[in-house]
């Protein structure tokens, strides 16, 4: 343990096989949510786009062009201090933004996208509205194709069976980005008060049925790789996007404690990740991690390995969240980095963790970084929240509280 | 299990890496002749911003009289050295101070250390050293032997290659080798003693005392010189580079190298290079000390843009031409050839 050791009173900061390039607090707004999206803009630069993980702050543009000295050049006001922008995705020019409010009934709640061919100057194209008396709005997206947003949304028409339970599936047609219209949802079954089945037990944790990460990849146009927080994962098939259909079902819960988080299919390699988000403090859900999947049935997955956990005595005591969360997702954009052998994941105050998964049942971590406790964090410790690793294998991995964005190379 | 989840982009070997040492941690072993200034040269290293983060361990093989500049306390125990680094005397068993340090670094009871250099006595064969990191079942899994460092001087050097076996095992072990005191005595003489010696290893001077902190973590290219003629060295060790012109059937490389260690295994003192291999874009990077082999690993690209098969045979009394007609004969009955 670390505090019984003379040498070392304090946590030591860990930097292990990936070479910080660079911090950014984003000028003083460093509490960034799991939105990361790279613009290859067409003047040649490169524009790491980052949702906030709450208010004032709506989005910042940063010019990564130049990893080593990322250059703020745009951060927008959200309209109000009772919502948050905490997810976004950009497909060529055009960004989507989710906004949720802190609570039911509030405005604005909804789908906003933006025109942002001049990266400096984002343009509303149009705004999809998903308020209504039981929703908080949109809590996540995935826009990846230019033609269709993939949410986690409330709904005015949708009355959950358990206040917890607001937000499902639902996707978009942006074809005509100034009049994006719906194409179909779904939600689990009993979370409608209009279900005639009973609703889902309560885990003790109780964070709901709701969805969180909604993975749509063109190797398979036909399936929704769907993680449902206390509702485990499901694998759907949208070919008929109005009318989607459960295919196989996965959860860890019980015994395990809820919030299943993203769901990222290897196509090649006949797997899939599937990840848990840790949401209590001092390691109080111990152990969310990051699950590896046999999937070559996709009907009947079989968990065969998940991915080491730093030791939690180590971190628990270190201030805020310790556990798992976001994995970076072969995002299917140009930008992105792809990989099967690969997989780079945030922790919390565990850091950021990259894991070789050549042997699938035998994940190896094989980097780590644990930067000191950013000025200005409110729980004393690094809370990375999310990351991107970009087409050349550049890490992109934020702070939940303060810290903004890190920039990192890889030397593995 | 590559069968059962293959994936298109990795190697037969694995996930194809950057650099040959993939995620492990990098050890540098230094060696030098008694005086030659290792410990200078250490100290240096460390106060210097490439020197941040390193583990020293210094290896004593139960001998006493060890230089103890670096480490003052006479117990078993790691000291802070400040810039990150630290030190610690391994007396009994280096396999267990290593994996000691790298799991008091997993709990955050260390620095975050980044390299290991391994300090050996001045008058230590470097070859047990170099066994321990040859195989997963040692150290392999973990530790990555990055570079070997010999340190010669000047002043001396001539004399101690000449009377002591153990000095010559160093310089032809050596994948990089600094002469030190250069500035008090001519190096001339040394300088062609040791390229007799090592045709391959980088050979760098060392001015006043000080070198290029890169020297100490850069890997060594001993590869680097294919065309080396075979040079018989004292003690009955002789060097050699293989260098086939295309690419080798993995089967082949690997028969060959199964009946060369099991006759000769004692005797391949090193053996290490990259290859090309049938199938594989990137080299292989191959490794063995003497009966013990190395796990291979397929590099993503060729570290010089240079395609050419360069394995570097270190061997008593096991010549290229054997070596040569051996790899022929498994070639030619190989089937499918």
């Amino acid at each position: 343990m670390s505090t019984n050791n003379p040498l070392n009173k304090q946590p030591e900061p860990v930097s292990w096989n990936f070479n910080l390039l660079s911090q950014n607090d984003l000028g003083g707004f460093g509490g960034m949510g799991e939105g990361i999206a790279i613009q290859l803009a067409k003047d040649g630069r490169r524009i790491a786009w980052l949702a906030h993980e709450s208010a004032p702050k709506n989005f910042t543009g940063v010019d990564v062009t130049d990893p080593r000295n990322p250059k703020v050049i745009v951060q927008t006001e959200l309209p109000n201090m009772f919502m948050r922008s905490n997810s976004l995705d950009v497909s060529g020019d055009i960004m989507a933004v989710a906004y949720q409010t802190q609570k039911k009934g509030m405005q604005p709640a909804g789908l906003e996208l933006f025109d942002i061919s001049v990266p400096e100057n984002p343009r509303s194209i149009s705004f999809f509205d998903c308020s209504g008396e039981h929703s908080r709005g949109v809590h996540q997206l995935w826009f990846c194709d230019g033609e269709y947003v993939h949410m986690a949304a409330g709904a005015p028409d949708f009355k959950p069976s358990h206040p917890s339970d607001d937000q499902f599936y639902r996707c978009i047609d942006v074809r005509n980005p100034s009049k994006p219209v719906e194409a179909g949802r779904w939600w689990m079954p009993g979370t409608s008060v209009h279900d005639n089945i009973a609703p889902p037990p309560r885990h003790p944790l109780d964070k709901g049925y709701r969805a969180h990460n909604t993975n749509v990849y063109p190797q398979r146009p036909d399936r929704l790789y769907l993680c449902y927080i206390d509702g485990g994962m499901f694998v759907m098939d949208i070919a008929d996007k109005a009318n989607p259909k459960v295919i196989s079902h996965w959860t860890n819960s019980p015994p395990y404690t809820g919030f299943m988080h993203t769901a990222v299919p290897l196509f090649d390699r006949n797997l899939m990740l599937v990840t848990d988000e840790s949401t209590e403090d001092n390691a109080a859900d111990w152990p969310k991690l990051i699950w590896m999947l046999d999937a070559r049935d996709e009907q009947h997955l079989v968990p065969i390995a998940t991915c080491p956990l730093p030791p939690v005595d180590a971190y628990k005591d270190r201030g805020g969240r310790f556990g798992a969360h976001n994995i970076h997702e072969n995002v299917p954009v140009p930008s992105s980095f792809q990989s099967d052998q690969i997989v780079f994941g945030t922790f919390f105050n565990g850091g950021l963790r990259a894991y070789d998964i050549s042997n699938a049942y035998q994940p190896k971590e094989i980097a780590a970084f644990v930067p000191p406790a950013p000025a200005g964090s409110k729980v004393g410790s690094v809370q990375l929240n999310d990351v991107y690793v970009d087409e050349n294998q550049i890490v992109y991995t934020v702070d939940r509280f303060s810290g903004g964005l890190y920039i990192l190379e890889c030397e593995f | 299990m590559n069968q059962v989840f293959p994936s298109t982009t990795a190697s037969p070997f694995g996930r194809k890496l950057r650099r040959a040492r993939g995620a492990k941690v990098p050890v540098t072993v230094l060696t030098g002749f008694l005086g030659a200034g290792k410990t200078t040269l250490l100290k240096r290293f460390l106060e210097s911003p490439e020197g941040a983060g390193t583990a020293v361990v210094i290896n004593e093989f139960g001998e006493a009289g060890i230089d103890d500049a670096l480490v003052r306390s006479s117990a078993d125990e790691t000291v802070l050295l400040g810039n990150g680094c630290l030190c610690c005397v391994s007396r009994s068993d280096l396999q267990e101070t290593l994996r000691a340090l790298l799991i008091e670094r997993e709990r955050g009871e260390l620095p975050d250390f980044k390299r290991i250099v391994i300090e050996t006595s001045g008058l230590a064969d470097p070859s047990p050293i170099l066994q321990t990191f040859s195989t997963n079942r040692a150290l392999g899994d973990a530790f990555y032997l990055e570079l070997v460092l010999t340190v010669a001087d000047a002043a001396t050097g001539v004399k101690t290659l000449e009377w002591s076996s153990e000095a010559r095992k160093q310089a032809i072990l050596a994948d990089r080798i600094i002469i030190s005191k250069g500035d008090i005595a001519n190096s001339e003489a040394l300088r062609t003693q040791l390229r007799a010696l090592n045709a391959n290893a980088e050979i760098i001077e060392a001015a006043n005392g000080a070198i290029d902190p890169r020297s100490f973590t850069e890997p060594g290219d001993s590869e680097r010189n294919v065309f080396v003629a075979e040079a018989e060295h004292s003690d009955g060790l002789s060097s050699f580079v293989l260098a086939p012109d295309k690419p080798m059937a993995w089967k082949v490389w690997l028969r060959a190298m199964d009946t060369l260690m099991a006759l000769r295994g004692p005797d391949l003192v090193r053996v290490k290079g990259f290859l090309s291999v049938e199938g594989c874009s990137g080299p292989v990077v191959v490794q063995f000390v003497q009966h013990l082999a190395h796990p291979p690993v397929e590099l993503q690209a060729w570290p010089d843009g240079n395609e050419q098969s360069r394995v570097v045979f270190i061997t008593r009394g096991v010549t290229e031409h054997q070596v040569r007609d051996l790899f022929k004969a498994i070639a030619a009955l190989a089937p499918g050839k």
